[in-house]
């Protein structure tokens, strides 16, 4: 990565924010109504999490513009993102494991 | 020592070569304190899985009290305001100073509707006795579909999540004032606009957390 790279910020285009905006919008209007169609157990919730990734994913790439970032910015994303979901593991081998439910939880 | 032989701009603070090193730390800063800010909402999000799993009925029986299109319509102003928050980095790194504040002045208004909506969600249901943990005393209407013992648990989830997300629109409102006025001095131009980009940031992360709270809280049923 040569410094050349980096002179100048990146200035993101008004059309590509709208898109970007729209998309959100899009997506948010999806997901309410997949909810309402009453999908089956496990479904319901893949799909609205799916959704969320698919929102968070454009929020972070093209908003907080990490695209044209150094890399170093999404690694700490990335990185916060798997130990959030190291905690909940490791915390739900414990409380899925239990024989029985701690009586005042 | 720094090399003076290259132009060093009024805002540069000398420990930096030069302006782009200090942009690119400040921002760097900032990402250290968006990991932590995600991990302190880990956390609850975590207590959210936790409680889900142990009592999956609840959750979806005490989703039907939160009314999915205020929520909805939240997550659109949000989304919006994200999307005036970009425009205004955009009119800094344009040297675009009007632009700037009124991108600013239209996020900070989004946001004041946002907290509005949240503050008529709450409000209704307080008058329901839908209250957190101990303070939980429902009306008869409320128990007529929602008839769990854990009930309260689920608003404790949902008032301590929504509750601090809240806050942090809030501080986010306060620094974007801050902007506001301070663009209003002309502290800030294409040179150097480093604030607005790495409030902008946290204000994307606060947009981020809603994308997750709206379906986990509203959406499951």
């Amino acid at each position: 990565m040569s410094a050349q790279e980096h002179h100048g910020h990146h200035i993101a285009s008004v059309k590509m924010l709208w898109s970007v905006g729209i998309g959100l919008t899009i997506l948010t209007v999806l997901t309410v109504v997949v909810s309402s169609l009453g999908l089956p157990s496990p479904l319901d919730i893949l799909s609205a999490l799916a959704i969320a990734l698919a929102k968070a994913f454009l929020v972070a790439t093209f908003f907080m513009a990490l695209k044209w970032e150094h890399r170093f910015n999404a690694v700490l994303l990335i990185g916060a993102v798997v130990f959030f979901l190291l905690m909940v593991g490791v915390t739900l081998l414990d409380t899925m494991y239990r024989i029985e439910v701690v009586p005042s939880f | 020592m720094a090399n003076h032989s290259a132009s060093h701009p009024a805002h540069v603070q000398h420990h930096f070569v030069d302006s782009d090193q200090q942009f690119d730390s400040a921002k760097l800063g900032m990402w250290v304190f968006l990991v932590n800010e995600i991990l302190f909402f880990g956390g609850l999000f975590c207590a959210y899985i936790i409680f889900r799993a142990w009592y999956p009925e609840l959750f979806t029986q005490a989703a039907l009290q939160l009314d999915k299109v205020w929520g909805g319509v939240n997550t659109i102003v949000l989304i919006g305001s994200s999307l005036t928050v970009a425009m205004a980095i955009r009119s800094a790194q344009r040297n675009e100073i009007k632009g700037l504040r009124i991108n600013l002045m239209i996020t900070i208004l989004l946001a004041c509707v946002f907290l509005v909506i949240k503050y008529f969600e709450y409000e209704h249901k307080l008058h329901l006795g839908i209250a957190p943990g101990f303070f939980w005393n429902p009306a008869p209407e409320v128990t007529a579909t929602l008839d769990h013992p854990q009930a309260n648990i689920f608003f404790s989830i949902y008032y301590m999540m929504t509750g601090i997300h809240g806050l942090h629109v809030l501080v986010g409102i306060g620094l974007m004032i801050w902007l506001y006025i301070r663009a209003g001095k002309g502290h800030f131009s294409a040179e150097y606009y480093t604030p607005v980009e790495i409030t902008g940031l946290y204000w994307h992360l606060v947009d981020l957390i809603w994308i997750f709270l709206f379906p986990l809280l509203y959406l499951i049923e």
